[in-house]
């Protein structure tokens, strides 16, 4: 009794926080955490969307001297139709739970970058197949979802792709195949070494 | 002694000739890789496009062969695939766009591909 009386009037923030404001109506109170909820979640999803920016993911020597270099040349870049495909269109989820889970998992990146791991160009082609590795992974395991933002196999027409592609989509289709399984090195260069495990004859290289 | 002489330069000729040919294999296998060649055709087995070997056994020797080869990867000509049927083969792409000296590098390895 006397423990939760000295409790409710003590002294220390926590106790300051806990006790029942007598100054302020309740109606400002929850004006007050409204306002400052909706500033909150809107810096934080402003945040992370900046974090989304080609411009952000360039922003570093690592990814604007090699694979945005790449990329650059790629149809995802420049095309005919002038849609472009940013990097976090690959790269990062767009349904909200996934994405921030892919933002807490890339603060790795940070580390990466202050112990300079891929901090010049030999570097980064030393570490291009585990890190492509690891990307292509992370792509299979979600079905090449974002590929398929854009892409899909019903949206394919047997007249306007060739009928070889189309073959193999439909083929790909059947079988349940991810469109990372054969798209591999499409917007960036292949990592030396890698072997394409569907050509069946890769080992007569 | 004169024979010596020819037998020496014939060596010395087939050596640079056989460099010029040796190209840069991991270069044209990177090339092919990433440009996906593997999925029609095979070093030595035929897919639905010829295999390497069969082009290389087509134009070896010719005059020419090398370029009418670069003309093919660039052109997206009509070809013929092993089911009788046409389409528009692929044009081969680089980093850096249009690098003659790549796509040349790869048809000179194909053209190198032995039994």
């Amino acid at each position: 009794m006397s423990n939760s009386g000295s409790n409710r009037g003590g002294t220390g923030w926590w106790a300051a926080l806990r006790r029942p404001s007598a100054k302020y109506s309740l109606i400002a109170l929850l004006t007050a955490g409204f306002a400052g909820g909706i500033i909150f979640w809107g810096a934080f999803n402003t945040g992370m969307e900046a974090t989304n920016t080609l411009e952000f993911c360039v922003g570093c020597h690592e990814m604007r001297d090699t694979v945005f270099e790449e990329y650059k040349y790629s149809i995802h870049y420049s095309n005919r139709t002038g849609v472009r495909a940013v990097c976090s269109d690959c790269h990062v989820p767009k349904d909200w739970t996934h994405k921030l889970i892919r933002k807490v998992k890339a603060s790795g990146e940070i580390w990466g970058k202050l112990t300079g791991s891929i901090a010049t160009k030999e570097k980064f082609e030393a570490k291009r197949l585990q890190l492509a590795t690891n990307e292509w992974e992370r792509m299979k395991a979600r079905d090449s979802i974002e590929c398929r933002n854009c892409h899909s196999f019903d949206a394919m027409s047997p007249e306007k792709q060739q009928q070889t592609p189309y073959k193999k989509h439909m083929q790909a289709k059947l079988e349940g195949a991810s469109c990372i399984d054969c798209h591999k090195g499409i917007a960036h260069k292949l990592p030396k070494g890698y072997k394409d495990p569907n050509a069946k004859d890769a080992e007569e290289w | 002694m004169k024979h010596r002489q020819t037998l020496l330069i014939a060596a010395v000729a087939a050596s640079f000739s056989a460099a010029a040919l040796a190209a840069d294999v991991e270069a044209a296998k990177g090339l092919a890789e990433q440009n996906n060649c593997l999925q029609c055709h095979g070093i030595k087995k035929d897919k639905d496009g010829p295999s390497f070997l069969k082009t290389a056994e087509k134009y070896r020797g010719k005059a020419n062969s090398e370029d009418e080869l670069v003309k093919h990867l660039n052109s997206g000509k009509e070809i013929k695939l092993a089911d009788g049927s046409k389409e528009k083969h692929k044009v081969i792409k680089t980093i850096p766009p249009n690098d003659a000296a790549q796509v040349k590098n790869l048809v000179q390895y194909i053209l190198s591909v032995q039994p």
